[in-house]
């Protein structure tokens, strides 16, 4: 359309022209030399333009690609900006539980079990710090049943190779509910006697680790780190006979430290959803202390553990059991007293979870578990008619429901029958919140 | 080590073995650190080289005869180092004053292993604890020391200036002014607060009044056994269903892993029988009642205590020539026999009314017979319940409570 | 004796990455050359929800779509498009992760890579065993959700659940906005 329109302008233009053909030529050439002038400045902008354009685009490209040591881009994905995740990281869980023994309403209780905040520092890639304090039984005081405690408190450290280290106050990777203690995190509103029993949850010591998981899922730990002083042992008490080891453990609280443990774990995941593991623990107790009558006692606990997702199924498994050696004489002073140190002691339980409901972020998940555990499974000889029944061999079967609501709050239901004891026979019921 | 053979067959430490042991502790006792009896001479004591100059000192002064009005009396007349620091005859009480001839209230308690005791305090559920004396009325030891200097039926000084005089005729008078200053023996109150406090260091440093050295210590160190019998008696100890001896009475280390002092330095009321041959006790309206009088005045009104008195330590009860604070019982056999058969047997111990039943806790007014202690083992028994514990077990238990005695050397 | 000094040969020769830190296991240029080996250029898709697009997200993934912005590359050989790579972080229980998801030009999940992981538990979400169960998978087909087709690690639970809705989330995007 504008071709024509123009070829008409300028035939009309020409045919307009008088016969001053000539001096019109000389003005026609001088707009042609600026009309081919402004073309050439308009190509050398287009042209300037053009590099501009390349310039941008190539400069967008290098900033889409992260160099190597950039930390990653913050939450959301959006911008190429280099924030990076979160520094300081507060976490924390906590429990309020109630308990109704079925033969004794009178023994009713409500307890803020307990809550925990945590403290995760970040210092860079490679290091970072991580804390954890704890209140149990809601009021600490000189006079009340509360404590407070710092559960954790390590500084763990990545090396290039995939090896991590840390020093500190850290969890023992024993067994399965230890390292994965949170109310969100398993069955039933109290935690299994197994692992509270036999193996101490939660068990903490001060030492130093180092682990690294494997391409093939293996993850390996080792460390050394304070161990048990038997000085504590209270055989008058009930104490020992409730948790041997919880007992007699320091919690990094002025430790002796003269003996120290070691300890090691394995742990494989290589097929989803399965986790087959096991873990040992050895260490002397006797912590060099001044006339002590068992100066060369050990204690040693091991466990072997098995968890299986499959679907909407969570079961599980362990076996623990622990010894403490080289206490004979120990026990003979002992004598008459209703808690002498055992020998040996150990538990096992098989569990089963499905959830059977889900409908936006609730679920509902009955389980049942049946454990058996003895605190007391042997003990040393001592001379006729001196020698303290060894068990009790109890069994417990639990039975009972978490409700989620969320990722981060449950609540729990559960009924345990005890098989020798069944004045503990209860009914449970627990609010448990993670973050 | 080897392993606890002990043997389970027939019993093969005879008693004569427990006698001649006992033999021994009496001679090695007589030949121990401080020992000596006599008065003026200063013993070349190796121990001394290590007490302080206060504690050396209190050495002279504890067996200073010449501070007594009578000139024969010191504090290791009636705590004599050779008898683990307690009497050595078995008079329920001792005879002072200026002739030695006015009775005492009290059986004398053994001056060793106090050094750990608290000043008086009610804990946390109201619980008396601690202090020293029988009532517990005195804060330290140096608190204890000031009265048999004083009382008209022991040393019997007629005031301080009066002991003041004779510390002045004594040999280490110059080194009394050396240790506490030249003019200390012009001021009799000060000098008082001297002796006291030199008699208190004495007693703390000085490892004779606890040696931890008797065979249950290095039981307990897993460097000695015990017999068969001793270990039942143990176990009768600490059984709580059985002697539980250990309630108040702990056999065990502490977690710190100090020895046991087998006190809890609680108070008890045992409902003692009233014990004739104290001459006090002629008068039917005096009642000596612990914590809550005569002796004691501050805890006057707290009537529940009346009849509570402090829980000694057993180190070195086998050696005692009587028991409890009146001196009633003269053997350890008899004290046990009180325990276990009081409630189901208590006109063994009680006289007859014109009845004929028996005078239950007749040293207590009527009014106080509920305090006594009947709700834990051993004496928690009725009439015609078995004893808590038969005469075998007591016998047990004898042989147990000697292994408690200082200065234990093994047989080669 | 010999198995544990096997295990500590493996440990020390272990993930023999290259890089300084183990919690950057790869870079997003790796990562893209990992998931296409076969792609000779990546270009920035640019892609921007559209609050539509974002609807429909929700509904197919169940998840709400989070943001208008998403870095999505497209993978060439020569012309030929051989699918897209998704980057994106989630918060693990406490700390970030960063991942990618490679997406076969019809939506399906081709593979997905783990560039960054810093908690202390779950490494093994790194396994290819894990990552593989992601392979060939659709959103709105199921079978991308913890214990609905996708294996839980034990220990690992947020995590898992967090990258997993991520993945699930990139495969519906991909459905509704990038898919011919």
């Amino acid at each position: 359309m504008t071709k024509s329109l123009l070829a008409r302008a300028i035939i009309a233009a020409v045919a307009a022209a008088p016969l001053t053909a000539l001096a019109d030529e000389a003005d026609l050439l001088r707009r042609i030399d600026a009309l081919a002038a402004e073309l050439e400045k308009v190509k050398a902008e287009l042209l300037a333009t053009r590099q501009k354009a390349d310039a941008v685009e190539k400069r967008q490209d290098t900033l889409t690609t992260i160099p190597a040591n950039a930390p990653a881009t913050a939450y959301g994905g959006s911008a190429p900006g280099v924030a990076v995740g979160p520094q300081t990281v507060v976490t924390g869980y906590g429990e309020v539980n109630y308990n109704r023994p079925t033969k004794d309403a009178s023994q009713a209780q409500t307890d803020l079990r307990r809550a925990v905040f945590g403290i995760e520092h970040r210092f860079d890639d490679k290091t970072k710090l991580v804390t954890e304090f704890e209140w149990e039984h809601a009021v600490t005081s000189a006079t009340d049943a509360g404590e407070s405690e710092v559960e954790q408190a390590y500084v763990e450290r990545e090396f290039g190779n995939g090896l991590r280290a840390k020093a500190g106050l850290f969890l023992i990777p024993a067994g399965l509910l230890n390292t994965n203690h949170e109310p969100t995190a398993y069955y039933g509103v109290e935690r299994n006697f197994v692992e509270t029993a036999i193996i101490p949850s939660t068990w903490r010591e001060a030492g130093v680790g180092l682990s690294s998981t494997l391409d093939n899922g293996l993850t390996w730990d080792v460390g050394l780190t304070t161990g048990f002083d038997l000085g504590k042992w209270d055989a008058a008490s009930t104490e020992g006979r409730e948790s041997p080891l919880g007992s007699i453990h320091q919690e990094a609280q002025l430790a002796k430290s003269r003996d120290l443990s070691v300890h090691g774990a394995l742990n494989w995941r290589g097929v989803p959803g399965l986790l087959l593991g096991g873990s040992l623990f050895s260490g002397k107790a006797g912590q060099g202390s001044a006339n002590f009558a068992a100066p060369n006692a050990r204690v040693t606990l091991g466990d072997l553990h098995a968890r299986y997702t499959p679907g909407k199924w969570d079961l599980s498994a362990v076996y623990a059991r622990g010894t403490i050696s080289n206490i004979d004489a120990l026990n003979l002073t002992f004598v008459g007293n209703p808690s002498p140190v055992p020998s040996s002691f150990s538990g096992w339980y098989a569990q089963a979870a499905y959830k059977v409901w889900k409908s936006g972020d609730y679920s509902l998940t009955p389980f049942a578990r049946y454990e058996q555990y003895d605190t007391a499974a042997s003990y040393s000889a001592v001379p006729a008619g001196l020698a303290v029944p060894t068990g009790p061999n109890e069994k417990v079967m639990t039975v009972g429901a978490s409700f989620r609501l969320g990722e981060g709050v449950v609540l729990k239901a559960d009924y345990q029958k005890f098989q020798v004891d069944n004045t503990r026979d209860r009914l449970n019921l627990g609010l448990g919140y993670a973050f | 080590m080897p392993t606890s053979t002990t043997s389970l067959g027939p019993n093969r430490v005879p008693r004569g073995a427990i006698a001649l042991v006992a033999v021994c502790f009496l001679n090695a006792c007589g030949g121990g650190s401080g020992s000596a009896n006599s008065a003026a001479a200063v013993s070349a004591d190796p121990a001394q080289a290590t007490l302080s100059q206060a504690a050396a000192l209190g050495e002279k002064i504890f067996h200073d005869e010449s501070l007594s009005a009578s000139g024969k009396m010191s504090c290791a007349t009636c705590h004599n180092p050779g008898d683990a620091h307690a009497q050595s005859s078995d008079l329920a009480v001792q005879l002072g004053g200026a002739n030695l001839d006015v009775p005492g209230f009290r059986a004398v308690p053994s001056l060793r292993y106090l050094n750990l005791t608290p000043a008086f305090f009610f804990d946390t559920d109201g619980t008396p604890t601690g202090g020293f004396n029988r009532d517990g009325r005195a804060q330290t030891l140096a608190d204890q020391a000031r009265r048999p200097l004083l009382a008209p039926h022991e040393m019997a000084n007629a005031s301080t200036a009066d002991l003041l005089e004779r510390l002045k005729r004594a040999p280490y008078a110059e080194e009394f002014r050396q240790v506490f200053g030249a003019s200390i023996l012009d001021n009799a109150d000060g000098a008082f607060e001297r002796i006291v406090f030199a008699l208190q260091q004495y007693e703390m440093e000085d490892p004779g009044f606890h040696p931890y050295d008797s065979k249950y210590d290095q039981f307990l160190a897993g460097k000695a056994q015990l017999t068969d019998a001793e270990l039942h008696g143990l176990a009768l100890f600490n059984n709580p269903a059985k002697g539980n001896c250990a309630a108040c009475h702990p056999s065990a280390r502490g977690a710190d892993g100090s020895p046991p002092l087998f006190t809890d330095f609680s108070y008890d009321n045992l409902g003692v029988p009233r014990n004739p041959a104290i001459p006090a006790t002629a008068d039917a309206t005096y009642f000596d009642m612990g914590l809550c009088g005569p002796d004691r005045t501050d805890l006057a009104s707290w009537t529940d205590l009346c009849g509570a008195f402090k829980v000694p330590t057993l180190r070195n009860v086998a050696m005692r020539k009587v028991f409890f604070h009146n001196g009633y019982f003269k053997t350890l056999r008899d004290a046990l026999d009180f325990y276990a058969r009081r409630d189901t047997n208590p006109e063994e111990w009680y006289p007859l009314a014109a009845d004929g039943t028996p005078q239950k806790f007749n040293d207590l007014p009527a009014a106080y017979h509920g305090n006594v202690n009947t709700s834990e083992a051993p004496y928690n028994r009725r009439p015609g319940m078995a004893p808590a514990l038969s005469a075998a077990e007591i016998e047990d238990l004898i042989q147990f409570l000697g292994t408690l005695n200082d200065g234990y050397a093994a047989k080669p | 004796m010999r198995p544990a000094l096997q295990l500590t040969a493996l440990a020390l020769t272990g993930a023999a990455s290259t890089l300084a830190f183990a919690t950057q296991y790869l870079t997003v240029e790796q990562a893209q050359h990992v998931l296409f080996p076969e792609a000779t250029a990546f270009k920035d898709t640019g892609l921007r929800l559209s609050t539509e697009q974002m609807r429909e997200v929700e509904k197919l993934s169940g998840l709400p779509a989070r943001s208008v912005n998403w870095r999505v590359y497209a993978a060439y050989r020569g012309d030929a498009a051989l699918g897209f790579v998704v980057l994106d972080d989630v918060i693990g229980k406490f700390e970030l992760i960063s991942y990618a998801v490679a997406l076969n030009p019809d939506a399906s999940v081709r593979q997905i890579e783990i560039l960054a992981y810093r908690e202390s538990h779950g490494f093994e979400i790194r396994s290819p065993a894990w990552r593989r169960q992601f392979a060939g998978k659709t959103a709105g087909a199921g079978g991308l959700e913890i214990g609905e087709g996708i294996a839980n690690i034990s220990g690992a639970t947020l995590s898992c659940t967090h990258v997993t809705d991520g993945v699930r989330r990139i495969a519906a995007i991909a459905q509704v906005a990038l898919k011919k």
